[in-house]
């Protein structure tokens, strides 16, 4: 990995809550074509530190750089714009709007100016937002309010919203959870082949083992809001201090 | 954007629409053929005109208040702005048409100039700035008199032709309404609703909601200026406390609320609503008409807070009580329901 720029990179990022330090001065990397897994106990500081690299939360201490620039100040719009997509551990979908707008609303902005969207339909949005809506199994509720939506027909609906910019890195956030374990099985394939075929980098936040184990080619482990360990899902899953901080033996 | 399917027939209502704008654009015309009826007369045609304006600015106020979910109370002040500024322009011996765009214009701008601090705000911290902006608007008209006559007002040159404003507010009042109907079904359209439903999760995936805020606003703003300047020629005399009237906001927010916030044609059932009620049916009531308003809201809020469109399946709608929530709303993810998690 030397001499390649990483392509999500956090230099000591800090974050407190009052007198709670959630995220402790960690140092994270995500290198392009890369499939990185972020996991630790409930409370440990994930979804904090997903929030901080996605500026969703401004830190305190340190930097966050994406594709070697520095966007530790940068409005989240802006970081969706140069290539970042995420998912969020509480689902958020737009109510009101139908499955289809949520994807079409969901798409990339980069280059958009207001006139153009007062246009109602460009085409090549409106067939990919129907084939990833076919991916996702869901063409039957394509013009229904997501309001309606069942919480894993939700799960995935913003799956697919995260997937609808053409992004270069996606911040999964237990995007598994709720979802039957066959789609489950092919969301995975489906990783697979956009992080092989394309070169899409993911960065992962699961509590399934199993799902992390069978996709990442790094995990990170983070307790009490510092990094645990670091490694491959099998290193990762013999060590110690890791094993010690989700089982307290 | 696609449009929401409709249950009807979309030529159906396509037909009854035109059929609808036809008797509307007949009704002047009746006046001249039939001198002797009494039933179009000067004074139903202002009536007309008034009802066709407070379509036009409920409209306009659901942009802002219906469809981005940003609940302005002091939306009124882009119609004294427009008022104002068609009567100053007209004092200085421009035209009409000119004047009136001239004091869109100025609104319009005033909306870019103090959008940009209140859109930042949230749910009712953002609706009690607007307030506190329409307040402080017409204290300043009331104070600057040699440019707006101060409290004694300004007098605009008569022009008293009942037909022509009725059809200059028809044709302004389907113009708005069209450009809502369009701006529903585009991208920008699904936009503000993304913002209204979740501006955190609408900035995640992209969108600049600070601009897409801002248009939205100064568009209303725009609009409402137009009306403004055509109140002000219709009336011929316009002072703070008749333009910058304090429950013209109160009752944009009740008429579309009454049709249904966020939706296309809420605004317009809304407005046609309440004023023929209030018209015809409160009239009776004399000093009771204001009870009955109250107790209208009430009623709404209680027990159709989607409105009349809303309950008829518009399902683009909201309810205030949504909008109003926005603080909570905005700062953290939307809860879902623990019995809608599982697959």
């Amino acid at each position: 990995m030397n001499g390649v720029t990483p392509l999500l990179e956090g230099r000591g990022v800090t974050k407190r809550f009052g007198g709670l330090e959630a995220v402790k001065a960690v140092d994270f990397k995500v290198m392009p074509n890369e499939i990185v897994g972020l996991i630790g106990p409930n409370g440990s500081g994930k979804t904090t530190l997903f929030d901080c690299l996605s500026r969703v939360q401004p830190i305190d201490e340190g930097s966050v750089h994406f594709q070697g620039v520095d966007i530790t100040r940068s409005k989240p719009h802006q970081v969706a714009h140069m290539g970042m997509s995420r998912t969020f551990q509480v689902i958020r979908v737009y109510r009101k709007l139908t499955l289809l707008e949520n994807m079409k609303v969901s798409r990339q902005w980069r280059g958009e100016n207001l006139w153009s969207q007062m246009s109602p339909s460009h085409r090549d949005v409106e067939e990919r937002s129907r084939d990833l809506i076919k991916f996702l199994r869901l063409e039957h509720l394509t013009n229904e309010p997501a309001g309606t939506l069942s919480g894993g027909q939700r799960r995935l609906l913003e799956l697919g919203m995260a997937l609808m910019p053409d992004p270069e890195l996606i911040l999964l956030d237990e995007a598994a959870s709720g979802i039957n374990p066959t789609l489950v099985e092919e969301i995975k394939d489906r990783i697979k082949t956009l992080n092989q075929e394309q070169g899409k980098a993911f960065l992962v936040v699961e509590h399934d083992m199993h799902f992390i184990s069978d996709l990442c080619n790094r995990v990170y482990v983070l307790n009490y809001g510092e990094k645990l360990a670091e490694g491959t899902p099998a290193e990762v899953m013999e060590n110690e201090a890791v094993i010690e901080a989700y089982f307290g033996t | 954007m696609t449009a929401p399917p409709s249950r009807r027939p979309a030529k159906r209502r396509l037909g009854l629409l035109a059929a609808l704008l036809a008797v509307l654009a007949a009704l002047p015309l009746v006046m001249n053929v039939f001198p002797d009826q009494t039933w179009v007369t000067n004074s139903r045609l202002f009536s007309f005109t008034q009802m066709f304006m407070l379509i036009t600015l409920t409209s306009n106020w659901n942009l802002t208040g219906g469809f981005t979910g940003y609940v302005d109370f002091g939306h009124a002040v882009f119609f004294g702005i427009g008022a104002y500024g068609t009567g100053i322009f007209m004092n200085e011996a421009w035209p009409f048409w000119p004047s009136m765009l001239a004091g869109a214009i100025l609104a319009a701008i005033f909306a870019l100039i103090i959008g940009y601090p209140t859109l930042r705000l949230k749910g009712p911290y953002f609706s009690i700035a607007m307030l506190g902006m329409f307040v402080a608007m017409r204290e300043i008209v009331r104070v600057a008199k040699p440019l707006t006559g101060g409290g004694v007002g300004l007098t605009l040159p008569p022009y008293l032709n009942r037909p022509l404003f009725y059809y200059l507010t028809l044709i302004l009042a389907v113009l708005v309404v069209g450009i809502m109907w369009w701006i529903r079904r585009s991208e920008f359209g699904a936009t503000l609703i993304a913002i209204r439903e979740d501006e955190v999760g609408a900035e995640m995936r992209g969108i600049n909601t600070t601009v897409n805020k801002i248009a939205a606003f100064v568009l209303a703003g725009f609009l409402t200026g137009i009306v403004g300047g055509m109140w002000a020629y219709q009336n011929t005399f316009i002072d703070p406390d008749g333009v910058f009237f304090p429950s013209r906001t109160v009752e944009l927010v009740m008429m579309a609320m009454l049709g249904g916030l966020g939706t296309v044609a809420g605004p317009v059932v809304g407005a046609a609503t309440i004023y023929w009620m209030r018209d015809v049916v409160w009239a009776n009531l004399a000093e009771w008409h204001l009870f009955a308003e109250g107790m209208l809201m009430i009623l709404i809020v209680l027990y159709a807070p989607q409105g009349i469109m809303g309950k008829l399946g518009d399902r683009s709608g909201t309810s205030l009580l949504r909008v109003w929530r926005n603080p909570l709303r905005r700062s953290a993810p939307e809860e879902v329901p623990e019995d809608e998690v599982s697959v």
